[in-house]
C-alpha cells in the first residue's frame, strides 16, 4: 500500500506540466511519466488519472485526439491548450505559494 | 466546455463511452507490455469503471442517459422473450386500462367541477317543510322570491314539458323545457347562433319564441344556419326560432327545445310546487348569507301562503348536490374499489413473473456487480426495466380503456348524470401516468431488492439447480394474497348478483306478461279542453278493445316502475295531517288491465264522470297511513283533501274527494324503493295530456303493437306515439343501474379470479420444473406417481387455504361498505361467502391440473440422464 495515490491535489499540476514538456502523450505514458520523473515516489492510479484527464478535458485545459501508433493500435493522446497553459501557470504559482508557506511553518517549529 | 457541447455530449454518450472503453483497453495493453501483472492492471480499473459512471453524472442529462439505456435494455430483454412480454404487458394493460376507464368515470361524475362558469355560485332553492325535504317551488312564491331577495344575480325557474313538434310534416314527440327568461344567465350559457331569451320574453303577451339545443339543430334540422327566424310548430302553435345553444351539457339529456315560462293565471298559486328554481349568487355573497336572507323572505311570505305550509322555509343548496344520486356515487366507489383490487392482483402476477426470472437475472447482476456496479445502480436498472414494462402496459391500457369507454358509453342506457363528460382527458391521463409509476415501483421493488442482493457466490453456487428457496416462499405468499383479494371481489360480486336476483323476483304488483305500454301527448291546440282529452282516451280504449288480440286496454298517466309524474299534497279529513302522495290518473279499465286487485271498496266505473262527486282510490300504503290518523278506522267512504290541477296545468286548487276504494300496492317507481303512498284519480274527472296506453294482449305482442299504432293513427294521424315497450322491458330497464354495476363487478371479479389462477399455475408449474430431478429420483426409488401428484396438490391447497382465510377476513370487513347497494341481502350472507370459497377452490383445481399432470409424467430415466 506504500505507493497508493499520494498526489494530494497536485495531480492536475503534474499532468499539465508533463504535457507542457512532452506533447501528445496517452494516459499510460502520463502515468509512467509521473512515476519516472518523481523517481518512483509519486504514483497516479488509473482510477484517479482517467477521471482527472476527462475532467480537465471538459474544463478545456487539455484536448484529446486519436492517433495510430507504430504497433497499429489506436491511442488517445492528450495535448495542452492555451487555457491549459494559463491554468498551469496559475497552478504553479499557487503550488509555490502553498509549499513555501508550509516550509515557513516547518522552519519555525 | 460549452453549453452546446454538453448537450451534444448527453446525446453522444454512447460513442463517448465506446471511446473510453477503447482507451482503457489500450491502457491495459501498454501495462502488459511493461510487464505489469495483467490482473493487477485490470483491478485498478474496477474503481475506474465506477468513476466513469460518476464522471458521466457531471454531464447534463447524464442520469437521463443511463435511464434511457436501462429503459432500452428493458425493452430489448422483453423482445428476447415475447411470451413473457405478452403476458406481463397484457396483464398490466388489463389492470391499468380498467383503472383508467373507471377513473375517467369517477372524475367526470364526482370530481370535475360542473361545466358552467363559476359553478360554486349556483344554488338550488326549494320550499321545504324541514331540513330534509325539498319540494320545488310554487309559481307565486317563486315570483315573490325574485322580488324580495337581493342575494342573487339571477334567479330562474325551470319545468320540463313535452310537445308534438312538426318535423317535415310529421308529428314527433319532443321533450323540452319551459324556463324563465333569466335561466341561461344563471348558467352562463351562450347561444351558438342567434340569442337566448331576453328580459320580458317570459311575460304574458310576449311573442312565441323557441331556443333549440345544438344536438337537435344538428341532427334534426341539418345544422342549417337559416333556421333563425323560421317558425317551429309546437303543439300546433308556430314558435319563432331565435337561437341555438352552444354545444355542451345542454345536449346531454333529452331536452330538445326551450320555451319561455309564461305563467297562465291558473298556474299562479302558492299551493302546487312544480318549479325547479336555480339562482346565481352575487359575487361575494355566500351560501350562508343567501340562506339567512331566504329564511327572512320565507317568514315574510307565511301570511300569504296556505295554512298547511305553516312553519315551512326556503332551503338554499349548493347546485349539483343532488345531481349525483347516493346510489350512483356508491356504485362508482365500489366499482373503483374493484378495479383497484384487479390492479393489485395484476401487479402481484407480474411481480411473480419477474421473480420467476430472478434466477437467470441474478447471474447477470452478479457479473455486473463484480465489474464494479453498485447495488443502488443495479436496483436503479431493474426498476427502470420494470418502468419500461409498465409504460408499455400503460400505453396498451389507455387504448384498452378507450375501447372500453366507447363500448360501454355508447350503450345509451348507462345511467350517468348529463353533466358528466366522460373521456380520456388530461387529468385522467395524468392519473394513468401516476399509476404507471406507482405500479412500476410496486412490481419492481421486491424483485430488484431480491435479485440485486447476494453476491457472486450465491448465484454461482445455485448453478444449474436453479431453485431459490426464499424466492419460492415469497412467491407463494404473493399467490396467497392474490387468492385473498379475488375472494373479496368474488364475495362482492356474488352479493350484488344475489341482490339482483332478489330484486328481479320482487312482485311488481301488476301482471307483467303480455302487457304493452306506449306513450303519447295531446297537443293543447288540438285538444284544448278536458272534454276533448276524455273523448280521446275513451275512443282509443274502445278501438283497442275491439281488436281480437287485445284482452284489455287502459289509459293512465304513468306506467308502473317508471315513476309518477305528479306529486300532490294530501290532507286527512280534519286537515290535521298532510302527506306528499304520488297522484296517478287512470281510467276505469286500469286496475283490471294491470291485474291489480281491489282490496276494499271499489275501483272506478262509468259513474265517476265529470260533474259526479269527486272520488279517489288509494293504495294500501296510503290507506295504512290514513287509518293510523283515523284511529284504526276504514279509509273507504272518508272525505279527504287533495290538491288537483286543471287540465292545462296541474295543481290549482284543494278539492274534497271521497275515498271509494283501496287497491293492492303496485310498484310505481322501482322495485327496490319502499312502497310509497299513491292516490288514483279517475281520468274522466281529471284528464291529463300526457297519456300512457296499457294493452293486455292475448299472446301475440307484435300484432297487438300494430293494432295500438293503427288505433292511434285512425283517431289522430298527427299524434306522436313513442316508447312502445312490453312491460317486461320496462321492468328490465328499471333495473338497468343495478344490472350494470352487478355486471361490472362480476366481470372484475371473474378477471381477478382468472389472474389468481394464472399466478397459482405459474408458481406450481415452476416448482414442478425445478423439482423434476428430485421427482425423478423419488420415482426411480419407487415412489408412486399418486404420491407425487398429492405433493403438488398439497402445495396448491396450502396457498389457496391461506388465501381463503385472509380473504374471508378481508371480505367481512369490506362487504359492509356495500350495504346500501344491496337489496334484502346481508353483506355477510353465508351462502355468498360459501359460494365464493367454493369458486376459489375450483379456480385452484383448475390451476393445479396441468402442473400435477406434468409431475406425474416425469420420466425418471430422462431426468437422471440430463443430470449425468
Amino acid at each position: 500500500m506504500a505507493k497508493s495515490d499520494s498526489l494530494q491535489g497536485s495531480l492536475d499540476l503534474l499532468v499539465l506540466k508533463i504535457l507542457l514538456r512532452r506533447p501528445a502523450l496517452h494516459g499510460y505514458a502520463i502515468m509512467s511519466a509521473i512515476k519516472e520523473w518523481s523517481e518512483d515516489v509519486l504514483r497516479a492510479e488509473e482510477g484517479t488519472l482517467y477521471p482527472a484527464l476527462h475532467r480537465m478535458e471538459e474544463s478545456g485545459w487539455i484536448r484529446a485526439k486519436w492517433v495510430t501508433k507504430e504497433s497499429g493500435r489506436r491511442a488517445r493522446v492528450y495535448e495542452l491548450t492555451e487555457a491549459g497553459k494559463e491554468q498551469l501557470a496559475a497552478e504553479e504559482t499557487r503550488w509555490h505559494a502553498v509549499t513555501s508557506a508550509v516550509n515557513r511553518v516547518l522552519r519555525m517549529v | 466546455m460549452s453549453f452546446w457541447s454538453r448537450i451534444t455530449n448527453a446525446f453522444a454518450a454512447d460513442s463517448l463511452s465506446r471511446e473510453i472503453d477503447e482507451e482503457m483497453r489500450a491502457h491495459i495493453a501498454d501495462a502488459l507490455e511493461d510487464g505489469r501483472d495483467p490482473a493487477e492492471a485490470r483491478r485498478a480499473f474496477g474503481p475506474a469503471l465506477l468513476r466513469r459512471e460518476e464522471s458521466r453524472d457531471f454531464r447534463l442529462a447524464g442520469w437521463l442517459d443511463s435511464l434511457l439505456r436501462d429503459f432500452r435494455r428493458g425493452i430489448v430483454s422483453l423482445r428476447r422473450e415475447p411470451g413473457f412480454a405478452i403476458a406481463v404487458v397484457g396483464v398490466l394493460a388489463l389492470g391499468i386500462g380498467a383503472n383508467t376507464a373507471m377513473f375517467s368515470v369517477l372524475n367526470a361524475v364526482l370530481l370535475k367541477p360542473l361545466p358552467f362558469p363559476a359553478p360554486e355560485r349556483l344554488a338550488t332553492l326549494d320550499e321545504s317543510e324541514n331540513a330534509t325535504t325539498r319540494y320545488g317551488a310554487s309559481a307565486l312564491n317563486f315570483v315573490d322570491w325574485k322580488r324580495l331577495s337581493t342575494s342573487f344575480e339571477a334567479l330562474a325557474a325551470y319545468t320540463p314539458t313535452s310537445a308534438a313538434v312538426m318535423v317535415e310534416g310529421e308529428p314527433e314527440r319532443w321533450v323540452g323545457a319551459r324556463v324563465s327568461a333569466d335561466f341561461f344567465r344563471v348558467f352562463g350559457a351562450k347561444a351558438q347562433l342567434g340569442r337566448t331569451f331576453g328580459i320580458g320574453e317570459d311575460q304574458p303577451g310576449a311573442a312565441r319564441v323557441v331556443l333549440l339545443t345544438y344536438a337537435v339543430w344538428q341532427e334534426r334540422l341539418g345544422g342549417a344556419t337559416d333556421v333563425l327566424g323560421r317558425d317551429l310548430i309546437i303543439d300546433g302553435q308556430p314558435h319563432r326560432i331565435i337561437g341555438v345553444l352552444s354545444p355542451g351539457w345542454f345536449d346531454r339529456d333529452e331536452t330538445a327545445f326551450w320555451v319561455p315560462l309564461v305563467f297562465t293565471p291558473a298556474e299562479l298559486t302558492r299551493e302546487s310546487m312544480w318549479l325547479n328554481v336555480t339562482g346565481r349568487l352575487r359575487d361575494g355573497v355566500s351560501l350562508q348569507q343567501a340562506r339567512q336572507e331566504m329564511g327572512r323572505v320565507a317568514t315574510e311570505l307565511t301570511s300569504v301562503n296556505p295554512p298547511w305550509k305553516k312553519g315551512w322555509t326556503v332551503t338554499v343548496d349548493e347546485f349539483g348536490r343532488n345531481i349525483v344520486g347516493r346510489r350512483l356515487r356508491q356504485s362508482i366507489y365500489v366499482a373503483f374499489g374493484a378495479v383497484v383490487m384487479v390492479l393489485l392482483i395484476a401487479c402481484s402476477n407480474v411481480t411473480n413473473l419477474l421473480l420467476s426470472r430472478g434466477a437467470t437475472r441474478q447471474k447477470e447482476m452478479a457479473v455486473r456487480a463484480a465489474l464494479g456496479a453498485s447495488r443502488s445502480r443495479l436496483i436503479g436498472q431493474l426498476l427502470t426495466e420494470s418502468l419500461a414494462v409498465c409504460v408499455l402496459g400503460g400505453a396498451v391500457g389507455v387504448a384498452f380503456a378507450w375501447l372500453l369507454l366507447r363500448a360501454v358509453l355508447s350503450a345509451k342506457s348507462v345511467a350517468l348524470p348529463p353533466t358528466a363528460e366522460v373521456g380520456l382527458d388530461l387529468p385522467v391521463l395524468a392519473f394513468t401516468g401516476a399509476i404507471v409509476v406507482l405500479v412500476s415501483l410496486l412490481i419492481g421493488i421486491v424483485p430488484s431488492l431480491r435479485i440485486s442482493r447476494g453476491g457472486l457466490n450465491v448465484s454461482l453456487s445455485q448453478g444449474t439447480r436453479g431453485s431459490s428457496g426464499s424466492h419460492a416462499m415469497l412467491r407463494r405468499a404473493i399467490v396467497a394474497g392474490e387468492v385473498a383479494v379475488s375472494m373479496v371481489l368474488l364475495c362482492g360480486a356474488l352479493l350484488m348478483l344475489r341482490s339482483l336476483v332478489r330484486l328481479q323476483s320482487v312482485d311488481a304488483g301488476v301482471r307483467v306478461e303480455n302487457l304493452i305500454t306506449a306513450r303519447t301527448e295531446l297537443p293543447v291546440a288540438a285538444y284544448p279542453t278536458a272534454e276533448s282529452a276524455v273523448r280521446f282516451s275513451q275512443a282509443v280504449v274502445e278501438r283497442l278493445q275491439a281488436s281480437a288480440v287485445v284482452e284489455h286496454a287502459a289509459v293512465a298517466s304513468d306506467v308502473p316502475l317508471e315513476g309518477v309524474v305528479e306529486t300532490e299534497i294530501f290532507l286527512t279529513p280534519h286537515y290535521d295531517h298532510h302527506y306528499n302522495v304520488s297522484l296517478k290518473h287512470v281510467d276505469e279499465n286500469y286496475f283490471r288491465t294491470l291485474g291489480i286487485p281491489v282490496v276494499s271498496g271499489r275501483g272506478f266505473g262509468e259513474r265517476d264522470r265529470k260533474g259526479a262527486p269527486r272520488v279517489i282510490v288509494v293504495n294500501q300504503a296510503l290507506a295504512t297511513m290514513l287509518s293510523e290518523v283515523l284511529g284504526g278506522g276504514a279509509s273507504v267512504g272518508r272525505i279527504v283533501h287533495i290538491s288537483v290541477g286543471d287540465y292545462v296545468r296541474t295543481g290549482a286548487e284543494l278539492a274534497d274527494v271521497e275515498v271509494v276504494g283501496v287497491i293492492r300496492n303496485e310498484r310505481v317507481a322501482s322495485l327496490q324503493d319502499p312502497e310509497r303512498p299513491v292516490a288514483y284519480a279517475p281520468m274522466a274527472q281529471q284528464p291529463i295530456r300526457w297519456i300512457k296506453l296499457l294493452v293486455r294482449t292475448r299472446g301475440d305482442l307484435s300484432a297487438a303493437m300494430r293494432d295500438v299504432r293503427g288505433a292511434v293513427r285512425q283517431l289522430d294521424p298527427r299524434l306522436p306515439l313513442s316508447a312502445m315497450r312490453t312491460m317486461a322491458e320496462v321492468k328490465e330497464r328499471s333495473l338497468t343501474g343495478t344490472t350494470q354495476s352487478t355486471w361490472a363487478i362480476g366481470v372484475f371479479a371473474g378477471v381477478a379470479a382468472l389472474l389468481a389462477a394464472f399466478g397459482l399455475y405459474g408458481v406450481l408449474a415452476q416448482t414442478v420444473t425445478q423439482q423434476r430431478r428430485e421427482i425423478g429420483i423419488r420415482m426411480a426409488l419407487g415412489a408412486p406417481s399418486g404420491g407425487i401428484v398429492a405433493g403438488v396438490v398439497r402445495s396448491a391447497a396450502a396457498m389457496v387455504a391461506v388465501g381463503l382465510g385472509v380473504g374471508f377476513g378481508a371480505a367481512v370487513a369490506v362487504t359492509r361498505l356495500m350495504r346500501s347497494l344491496l337489496f334484502q341481502v346481508s353483506p355477510l350472507d353465508p351462502v355468498v361467502f360459501a359460494a365464493a370459497a367454493v369458486s376459489m377452490m375450483l379456480v385452484g383445481l383448475l390451476a393445479v391440473f396441468l402442473p400435477a399432470r406434468r409431475a406425474a409424467r416425469v420420466d425418471p430415466v430422462a431426468t437422471l440422464r440430463d443430470e449425468g
